[in-house]
């Protein structure tokens, strides 16, 4: 059946089957492969997307579902030039990334709670990460990486203080 | 060969006309996260899943007269997002929020939980607790059946093929009563509960108990309020030895209706324990 809807800015007019999941969409007929495919039932995150701004499992979700929906995953997360934003920066210089196989979902993970929070404290961090595993760092350095980010946003805007 | 089609109707009404269609075995999809893990293990019962995600009339959330309404579309992020449902139901607020974790929150809607009917599903102690109705609607019309009349056994409810689960619907808590939520899993977060204590309670200007509701969730094959315990607590003062008689109590009457099981050594003193607790926060001695 077709799908349409926005992926990482683009429009996306595709034939696929109904019984996939978007998960398989993305990686396997769009070739969209920083979406990980880590455990295909919702526990790990690695799949994470931003549905209409919202995080979901891509693998807990059906391609037709993606129907006139915007989607973001980790190949729209870049600044202007193309290059990292503050957020990829951060995990880089923190040390958050090892093998490298979570960091797409927890990028976003993390983009999700800056928007809706965006001075969260390390416990706010953490829960926000709740739905993404990494087997190799031990979760501190990508907490760390979060809360610079947050903290060197609110001081570009000018704004102090902790929630 | 796709193993089934799929549909996303634009009205409830849409959706009744198609599941009442005898040319398909239909299946309805909400969040998702039950059905396509179920889609991994075993060949679909079903050549057509009916997206009902985004159908508005099973998003509502709101208060009339003297009963609260929410719709089975409402996913658990939105129920924590409710200023109507934190005011007065924080303990469901608190089982959403120990749901899984963000990614599931956002997706996994309330009727699911309850149609799903797992075990240990984390809706069904505070909705029993609130002594909640269930809303079916067909093509046929619609009935009204109390959650704890809801559930067969884990896992099987009282569902026909062609109902949706519309919303249900509580009396709301009297002003002043409390309301706790207790889970018990494997980890912090992202675990299914192995133990859940419910309960609601407030005192009357004497300060003996008035108001109180008790059901612990994932000890028994239904949910169900523990009127026993209840009867325990009624009209008396709260003290920490009247929790102890509580606490013994609901461990009497969950190994009477759950009999002996493997998790008995285990869940026998933690429901205990988990009681007294859940009575000692929402009662102040």
């Amino acid at each position: 059946m077709q799908i349409n809807f926005t992926l990482n800015n683009t429009p996306i007019v595709i034939d696929a089957p109904p019984d996939i999941s978007l998960l398989t969409l993305l990686r396997e007929h769009l070739g969209v492969t920083g979406v990980k495919d880590g455990c295909d039932v919702g526990e790990c995150g690695a799949c994470s997307i931003l549905l209409d701004g919202m995080l979901v499992n891509s693998c807990q979700l059906l391609a037709p579902q993606a129907d006139g929906r915007n989607i973001l995953t980790i190949e729209g997360v870049h600044d202007e030039s193309g290059g990292p934003t503050d957020l990829q920066r951060h995990f880089i210089e923190q040390g958050a990334v090892q093998c490298g196989f979570c960091i797409p979902g927890m990028i976003l993970a993390g983009e999700a709670l800056l928007a809706e929070n965006p001075n969260p404290d390390r416990e706010a961090i953490a829960e926000a990460l709740a739905g993404n595993l990494c087997r190799c760092t031990g979760y501190i350095q990508i907490v760390d990486a979060i809360e610079a980010t947050a903290r060197e946003r609110q001081a570009r805007s000018g704004q102090g203080g902790r929630s | 060969m796709p193993r089934f089609t799929y549909t996303r109707p634009d009205t409830l009404s849409e959706t009744l006309r198609l599941l009442a269609d005898p040319g398909h075995n239909s299946r309805l999809l909400a969040g998702g996260t039950d059905l396509l893990i179920r889609l991994r293990h075993d060949a679909p019962n079903f050549d057509r899943v009916i997206d009902i995600s985004r159908l508005p009339e099973l998003k509502i959330i709101e208060q009339a007269g003297d009963e609260v309404r929410v719709g089975s579309g409402v996913t658990y992020t939105e129920m924590i997002n409710s200023p109507l449902l934190q005011r007065l139901t924080p303990f469901l607020i608190q089982a959403a929020r120990q749901v899984g974790g963000p990614q599931i929150r956002n997706q996994g809607t309330i009727g699911g939980n309850i149609v799903n009917a797992a075990g240990g599903a984390d809706m069904l102690p505070p909705l029993v607790c609130l002594d909640a109705t269930l809303h079916l609607v067909s093509a046929r019309g619609e009935r009204a059946i109390a959650l704890p009349d809801f559930i067969l056994h884990p896992q099987r409810t009282h569902i026909r093929r062609d109902e949706v689960l519309s919303h249900l619907t509580f009396p709301t808590p009297p002003p002043g009563v409390r309301s706790i939520f207790i889970k018990l899993g494997r980890q912090r977060t992202s675990a299914i509960s192995r133990l859940i204590v419910a309960a609601m309670g407030g005192l009357d200007a004497s300060g003996r108990i008035d108001f109180i509701r008790f059901a612990p969730g994932a000890v028994t094959p239904r949910v169900q309020r523990f009127e026993e315990v209840e009867n325990l607590l009624l009209g008396e003062f709260p003290t920490p030895e009247r929790f102890a008689r509580a606490g013994e109590e609901a461990s009497r009457v969950m190994q009477a209706l759950a009999g002996d099981r493997w998790s008995s050594p285990y869940k026998t003193p933690v429901l205990q324990t988990l009681t007294i607790r859940a009575l000692t926060q929402i009662f102040p001695t």
